[in-house]
């Protein structure tokens, strides 16, 4: 059985389908890649899947666990984590701040209001971990908001990492990305495979068919087909509506 | 409230522990419990209730800090709470009870119980929609005390014979006035450390990113409301003091123009600094206390205050003192 399923996930506003009766199934240890142009619904699914927007009709799965009726923060209990399309940290704070908040949030209760959490040595050893798992040991002390692009990408990246998630939603990973930051990119999701189950949305085509191990091609909040590389490039329709204009353009 | 406001700061809890800003709560500390003894001698006995009331403001100031400054919660009805601590003080008396620690714990109690209400309603709610339910909920709370006809209604309701603290403590003229003075210290403490704790931090992480806490696996709504009706209950303590304070209570100590004057005083203070409650409630209090002895116009300079505040120091007087953010 597959580690994590969507069945029938449906989204409307107003008269616009934005999601129409989509599947999609994510095996463990697999990073199952979904690419459409712009306007496709992939954002709208992420959230549909992570929570932040109600479905309107449809299931969720993941480990046996039925997530459709869960808030955001349980289904990141359950083991579904994301990230940003749009990077989202606390630019304000630290880098080490950023991620003992991310650590704080799996390790114990949080309405604890007399201890000073400077003194959990246990989180900050979490943090350090995370830190040291993407790459960013040696920018603890900076503010994340001033960090360049690829930098941030990075942490949120960890942040979502610190939930131990089964099943890793990376919403955009590479986007707005030079070459450079985005061959580390792709090489960090390829370390984390081991780690987790991975939901790559993404937009460059090359880190697509280096990651991933199918791919789903998604076209008007439908699935339009699914396979390995070799079997997406080779889709006439899959041309057409993408790979092709992607050429002319 | 964006994040850029309290920059700094990672392990620094350590580092900013020594120093002028460790001993300077004490000082101030030790020379308001003084005050009583030594204003007499300088004929300043008037001013002792006047710090009192300053005290008691601080308290709801300082409760009304962390819900804006710290949680990012713009209520513009803490007036309501204080009001309702107050009327819980009433009910009390009215009903021949007279130990002021009850009638203080109740308060407390009753004004939480009013606030998880509200806030479970409230907080289902942003931005200006949030401003403006906090508001009808307070309104709806002051018509409630006007039409408590039993309370005196409008005219309000006089506490005659001043609730006992208990022994030999009423006996004793400054009791009151130290009372209040340890209740504020310990809500002050209260503050500092919640802003170190893990529910502090996870509450301004709230503030700054909300949607990155709820996807990081935070109980974001419970958290909030957790904040909101602790701080409703302080304010509630407030209102009590208050009461006692006055020796009377009316629905006017509700009006919203209270609440917005309350936000006024942690702006100027400065929001999530846990100072500002305690600077802006002394700097805005005091300055109206002596302008109203040359002028009956006192609002005026008051107004032209806020505003340069707003404009030279938006992150508040605390900020320009060199206490940075309030981050670890």
């Amino acid at each position: 059985m597959s580690l994590f399923q969507a069945q029938g996930l449906v989204k409307r506003f107003g008269g616009l389908v934005a999601t129409d009766n989509v599947s999609i199934a994510v095996e463990p240890g697999e990073i199952h890649a979904l690419i459409g142009p712009n306007g496709a619904g992939k954002s709208t699914l992420v959230n549909l899947i992570s929570g932040l927007l109600p479905l309107d009709a449809g299931r969720l799965e993941l480990d046996g666990v039925e997530l459709t009726a869960l808030p955001p923060h349980q289904r990141v209990r359950a083991g579904l984590s994301r990230c940003f399309q749009v990077t989202s940290v606390f630019r304000g704070d630290s880098v080490r701040s950023n991620l003992l908040l991310a650590a704080q949030a799996h390790a114990g209760s949080s309405f604890r209001f007399l201890s000073r959490r400077a003194g959990e040595q246990a989180l900050m050893e979490t943090a350090l971990g995370l830190a040291e798992k993407v790459g960013l040991s040696d920018v603890l002390d900076r503010t994340a908001g001033t960090l360049p692009h690829g930098v941030q990408r990075k942490l949120d990246v960890a942040l979502a990492l610190a939930a131990r998630p089964k099943l890793l939603l990376l919403d955009e990973p590479m986007a707005g990305m030079g070459p450079e930051d985005s061959l580390q990119m792709v090489a960090l999701i390829e370390k984390l495979r081991a780690e987790a189950a991975i939901l790559l949305i993404e937009h460059d085509m090359d880190a697509v068919f280096q990651l991933a191990d199918r791919i789903s091609v998604l076209v008007y909040g439908k699935v339009l087909t699914s396979g390995d590389a070799e079997h997406v490039k080779g889709h006439p329709e899959v041309q057409a509506v993408y790979l092709g204009t992607e050429a002319t353009a | 409230m964006n994040a850029s406001a309290s920059l700094p700061a990672s392990a620094p809890a350590a580092r900013r522990g020594g120093g002028f800003g460790a001993v300077l709560p004490w000082l101030l500390l030790a020379l308001l419990a003084a005050f009583p003894l030594i204003a007499p001698h300088f004929e300043l006995e008037y001013y002792v209730g006047f710090v009192r009331r300053l005290l008691i403001v601080m308290i709801a100031a300082t409760s009304l800090n962390f819900i804006l400054g710290y949680g990012g919660m713009v209520a513009l009805g803490h007036a309501g709470f204080l009001g309702v601590g107050a009327y819980t003080v009433v009910a009390l008396v009215d009903a021949g009870f007279s130990s002021a620690w009850l009638a203080w714990g109740a308060a407390l109690v009753v004004t939480a119980a009013f606030a998880t209400l509200i806030g479970a309603v409230s907080l289902r709610t942003r931005g200006v929609y949030f401003i403006m339910i906090t508001l009808a909920f307070a309104q709806m709370l002051y018509y409630l005390g006007v039409s408590l006809r039993t309370y005196g209604g409008d005219d309000g309701y006089g506490i005659y014979t001043p609730l006992s603290l208990g022994g030999w403590l009423d006996a004793q003229p400054n009791a009151f006035y130290w009372a209040v003075l340890a209740l504020a210290a310990l809500i002050f403490a209260l503050g500092s450390r919640l802003a170190v704790s893990r529910f502090g931090l996870a509450l301004m992480g709230i503030r700054d990113n909300e949607t990155r806490m709820a996807a990081l696996g935070f109980p974001v709504f419970r958290l909030r409301l957790v904040a909101f009706a602790g701080a409703g209950a302080v304010a509630g303590l407030a209102g009590a003091l208050l009461a006692s304070h006055n020796g009377f209570v009316s629905p006017s100590m509700m009006h919203w123009t209270e609440s917005a004057i309350l936000i006024v005083m942690v702006v100027i203070g400065g929001m999530g600094n846990r100072w500002g409650g305690v600077i802006g409630v002394g700097l805005w209090l005091t300055l109206e206390e002596v302008l109203k002895m040359y002028t009956e116009y006192w609002h005026w300079p008051l107004g032209l205050l806020l505003i340069a505040i707003v404009f030279f120091a938006p992150r508040g007087l605390a900020a320009l003192f060199g206490s940075k953010g309030e981050r670890a």
